[in-house]
């Protein structure tokens, strides 16, 4: 199967359950049914969620590709360091939140996917992943310029100044005649 | 301005044209279902215990029928390989929309689980009212054991309750795996998880029997909000006060017999069987064909660039240039398939077909470990030697847009990398026999990184380009090479591929004077630009390809496409 990388999978559920569980949310205080409290406290863990889930992770291996946006989220999110760094933390914090949107009708739905995500996010955690920030290079590439030609550094070699004396007696083929011996370029 | 309308309505007008029809039957068939429970008589007291709630849920549920059923179709690649291939039956616009099937498909999905969403939303409106207005004049249409009754407890209670949840877990689970990054980076999580659609489709097939709503069976002899004797004073009060405008002139009359209610017939199995059967079928026969007659690798060729090419022979398989194969190697992974596109196809001298694979990811790496085992494998081997190769399952041809590139008399090829895959089987079946395609010029324009990836095919593109300057026609084939790294000065050295490093420039392609150029050269010609690349010069190509605002050249667009 090779090495998946289980968080990239977690972090898309995550995402999509923080929705859920915020329009849930939203149509139980909407509707003001019984037990709008857990809706309330829905849309607030479902927002949360979403925010904290928005920046992507790094990937150990290969191109990632950020979402749109995400470079605001992604220093707010590494700020908090460790807590956020680890995977473990991720799964209990989204099993935790959760447990309360069981008790209403609306919210049961984002319940349930949050809690496969924090499953999934256990797994990436037990194969000992971690998230990275995705930050942008910060020294700029070497510009080679638009002309591919590179301006010699150094001057030509030039041989000992007793070889670059022309021979006086052949006058007419002095301006011709090379100090040294040219060849062809391998 | 009346070429760049030309082009654009060959290249985006047939999509949109499906695209309207589609959404067109969706907003149609919502939109009618709305109307019968809305209005329909033998719905009338259901509608008047659940509201809106009724309505909206059952127009998303013929919207799901409908796009349950569509979304399995574009991926019988077998039978859209076949349509592709009966040329004379399709035209050549069939052909280009069967390009964008996996396009239909993912809109296809995506329209089921909005759907979903609201078809959700809807019953759980529908389970509240079930507990709240509990009827105790009609006990059969109720769904609820009292009034008042937990509505958690009729989702948990009920089959469609139960089979709603799961169908819903199992969605989520697609859908969140099918994103483009997860595709991308991790392609056996989509691939195993999008196996779960048969599970999808069982579970929706026990949910559709559960028989929650239902209707009333003996309109005509209890018309609804007919006033009855012995009836409590809940209907007559409703009929004579709040519905009396409907039912103008009828509210007054008496029922014969009590109301009798029936649950539906499943519409959705009648939906969904036929094209599930068929993608069944689908499946079984591309496993028969791959698993009967065995694949021999006769050759495997190491290339610069982490590239290898493997040649096999397998009996009775006769794909078209342009087309790919799903490789399986049991000793790599048993469920896996990668697709490759062929670069070579057997011909009559020689019955060998070649991929080239550029090794990327785990599975290539593995499997050219596997191949490459041995010092020198650059020889074909004698026949007690093969054994040392692991066994291979080949399973496929599938069609690709590339195939027709034979059909336009003026093609533009543009490849970067190792996607020059396809256009490499078109190249050599044109150096096997370039009269009998209706192709009179072909524009080859090959973008990469390295230098030494323009190895891999140099002895293919110099020889044909001597085949075709022999048979005298030297316009026939214009090559361009570009190197878009630019860091070191490189070039091709060897005396023999000087056809090569006199086409070599370095830099990346300008598209705009390309096409100006094949524009003024072919005017009043259709040229059928192919592009089998990165995205950016897929999409630099496609805009060009609407709009070039010159010379009576229509480009049209076809685009080769990696998951």
């Amino acid at each position: 199967m090779g090495k998946i990388e289980w968080a990239m999978w977690a972090n898309e559920q995550a995402l999509a359950a923080g929705l859920i569980y915020a329009t849930g949310g939203i149509v139980g205080v909407a509707g003001q049914f019984r037990g709008w409290q857990f809706a309330a406290f829905g849309i607030a863990a479902g927002v949360f969620v979403c925010l904290l889930e928005y920046p992507r992770s790094k990937r150990g291996k290969g191109t990632s590709v950020e979402r749109t946006g995400q470079y605001c989220f992604t220093v707010c999110v590494k700020a908090f360091g460790p807590l956020t760094r680890n995977y473990y933390v991720r799964a209990f914090l989204h099993a935790a939140l959760c447990v309360p949107g069981g008790f209403m009708l609306a919210t049961v739905l984002g319940c349930v996917c949050l809690g496969i995500a924090s499953l999934i996010y256990l797994s990436a955690a037990i194969h000992g992943e971690h998230w990275e920030p995705i930050l942008p290079r910060t020294e700029p590439t070497k510009r080679v310029g638009d002309s591919i030609k590179e301006p010699p550094q150094n001057p030509p070699p030039r041989p000992p100044p007793e070889l670059r004396r022309k021979k006086a007696d052949k006058l007419e083929t002095a301006a011709y005649d090379n100090p040294m011996s040219v060849t062809v370029n391998e | 301005m009346s070429v760049a309308l030309k082009s654009w309505r060959a290249n985006e007008g047939p999509k949109h044209l499906i695209v309207t029809v589609w959404v067109a039957v969706n907003v149609c068939l919502f939109w009618r279902t709305f109307m019968l429970y809305f209005s329909g008589a033998q719905y009338y007291y259901l509608h008047k215990m659940l509201g809106l709630g009724l309505c909206i849920s059952r127009a998303s549920a013929s919207v799901l029928n409908l796009n349950c059923s569509l979304v399995l179709l574009p991926m019988c690649r077998s039978l859209l390989t076949f349509i592709r291939g009966s040329q004379r039956v399709t035209g050549r616009c069939v052909r280009r929309l069967l390009d964008k099937s996996k396009t239909f498909h993912v809109a296809c999905g995506v329209t089921i689980c909005i759907f979903s969403v609201v078809h959700v939303s809807a019953h759980l409106v529908n389970m509240v009212s079930f507990s709240v207005r509990y009827s105790e004049d009609f006990p059969a249409l109720n769904v609820a054991q009292y009034r008042g009754q937990d509505p958690r407890i009729l989702i948990i209670s009920t089959v469609p309750g139960v089979t709603g949840v799961l169908l819903v877990l199992v969605l989520f689970l697609m859908f969140t795996a099918s994103s483009y990054c997860i595709r991308v980076s991790n392609y056996e999580i989509f691939w195993y998880t999008h196996n779960l659609f048969i599970v999808f489709y069982i579970i929706l097939m026990v949910h559709v029997a559960g028989g929650a709503l239902k209707y009333q069976s003996n309109v005509e002899a209890h018309p609804p909000g007919c006033t009855h004797s012995n009836l409590s004073s809940w209907t007559n009060h409703k009929a004579a006060g709040e519905k009396g405008a409907e039912f103008a002139g009828a509210p007054q009359t008496v029922c014969q017999e009590e109301a009798r209610f029936q649950p539906h017939f499943p519409q959705t199995w009648l939906w969904v069987s036929a094209p599930l059967c068929l993608y069944c079928a689908e499946r079984l026969y591309r496993f028969i064909r791959s698993s009967a007659a065995p694949v021999t690798v006769v050759s495997v060729v190491s290339h610069p660039c982490d590239v290898v090419e493997l040649r096999m022979l397998k009996s009775g398989f006769k794909p078209r240039p342009g087309q790919y194969i799903l490789l399986n190697c049991p000793s790599v992974s048993s469920f896996e398939n990668h697709p490759f596109t062929l670069t070579t196809c057997p011909t009559v001298k020689n019955e060998t077909f070649g991929i080239h694979l550029r090794v990327l990811g785990d599975w290539t790496s593995s499997f050219s470990q596997l191949l490459l085992q041995k010092p020198n494998s650059s020889e074909i081997l004698p026949m007690m030697q093969q054994r040392r190769y692991p066994t291979v399952h080949v399973d496929g041809p599938f069609g690709s847009p590339s195939e027709e590139v034979f059909n336009y008399e003026v093609s533009l090829c543009v490849a970067g990398g190792i996607g020059v895959t396809p256009f490499a089987c078109v190249l050599q079946a044109l150096f096997d026999d370039w009269r009998q395609y209706k192709l009179r010029r072909l524009y080859f324009v090959w973008v990469c990184r390295d230098l030494q990836s323009f190895y891999w095919f140099a002895d293919l593109l110099c020889g044909l380009h001597e085949r075709l300057w022999r048979d005298n026609r030297p316009d026939y084939l214009n090559v361009q090479l570009y190197l878009s790294n630019t860091q070191r000065l490189q070039s091709i050295g060897e005396e023999r591929y000087r056809f090569l490093s006199s086409r070599l420039r370095i830099g990346r392609p300008k598209w705009k004077l390309l096409f100006q150029e094949i524009g003024r050269a072919n005017q009043l010609k259709r040229v059928g630009v192919f592009c089998c690349g990165p995205k950016g010069i897929s999409k630099a190509l496609h805009t060009l390809c609407n709009s070039n605002p010159h010379t009576g050249t229509a480009f049209e667009y076809n685009k080769e496409s990696f998951s």
